[in-house]
């Protein structure tokens, strides 16, 4: 995973990779990141389509093999992508660990 | 109870048309399909839809904006129109998932689209005005005669008019670079 050591995940793929854990198609990633952050965090369907077309690319999730109704796909996260948010939540910790040493 | 109503906005105009989409949706009146400066209305609830006008990539039938759409759908968002690559959508007002949490990220995707619209537009009204001189030039060369004086006419007539669109794209563009540069300002303090 070398050249994705130092990115910087935005929340909405943040969130989507977490919600991926389980097997959801786009509407049900919407529904969970929503849950998740009781509220706070709103995808757009744009903003959410555009981040699948990406993550796919880069391998972070997969396009499960649809069944008879293949409009609706469904998504699951790789383990690339679980590297991917297991690096992203050590960053976060040195963040919220300095934010915390300065405040306090 | 229906209405249709004809009005035409140019493509530097699609703020101002989906602004006016919304108000008419505030006095009740829904857009229930839209074509080239054809717009169908329906009473209903005021309000009860926001509009949004999208480029796509491609043309809405073509496989990659099918799947778009079909995505957009499951999470509410209907396509009420289209007029060549662009497309009316809209969704219920309270369920609002138009509002995108990155929004300088989702503008700067749609603004790129345009832009690259507008210079294909572009580089073909040049080509036009370019043939359009070369045909003056050839003809001007020839013994005058009435097919000549025609030719002459279709040329200055399209080099004219190519030339009046292309001088209107310009303030489109500049303002859509401007709308760029304020996303990508936006952009290095907030995703």
């Amino acid at each position: 995973m070398n050249n994705n050591d130092n990115k910087v995940l935005t929340e909405a793929v943040f969130y989507t990779l977490l919600a991926l854990y389980s097997p959801l198609h786009g509407y049900g990633i919407m529904l969970e990141t929503e849950k998740m952050s009781h509220g706070r965090l709103k995808l757009s369907a744009g903003t959410l389509y555009g981040a699948i077309s990406t993550m796919l690319e880069k391998a972070w999730i997969k396009a499960l093999p649809s069944e008879e109704d293949s409009r609706r796909k469904e998504y699951q996260i790789t383990d690339l992508g679980k590297r991917v948010v297991v690096a992203e939540l050590a960053r976060l910790e040195e963040l919220v660990e300095n934010g915390k040493k300065i405040i306090e | 109870m229906k209405k249709t109503v004809r009005k035409i906005f140019f493509i530097w105009e699609y703020e101002k048309e989906e602004q006016w989409l919304n108000e008419k949706s505030k006095e009740g009146w829904q857009l229930a399909k839209a074509s080239f400066r054809k717009y169908q209305f329906e009473s209903g609830i005021p309000n009860e839809y926001t509009y949004r006008l999208e480029l796509l990539d491609k043309n809405p039938k073509s496989k990659e904006s099918t799947s778009y759409l079909n995505f957009l759908q499951e999470t509410g968002i209907e396509m009420v129109g289209e007029c060549k690559q662009w497309v009316y959508l809209r969704c219920k007002t309270a369920e609002g998932s138009f509002e995108p949490s990155n929004r300088a990220l989702y503008e700067l995707t749609h603004l790129l689209k345009i832009q690259e619209f507008i210079s294909k537009i572009k580089n073909r009204l040049v080509a036009v005005i370019a043939i359009s001189i070369c045909g003056l030039l050839i003809m001007d060369n020839l013994a005058p005669s009435n097919y000549a004086d025609f030719i002459r006419g279709v040329c200055t007539g399209l080099g004219l008019s190519a030339s009046f669109f292309t001088l209107a794209f310009t303030p489109f563009s500049k303002h859509i670079n401007e709308k760029v540069k304020a996303a990508i300002n936006e952009l290095y303090t907030c995703e």
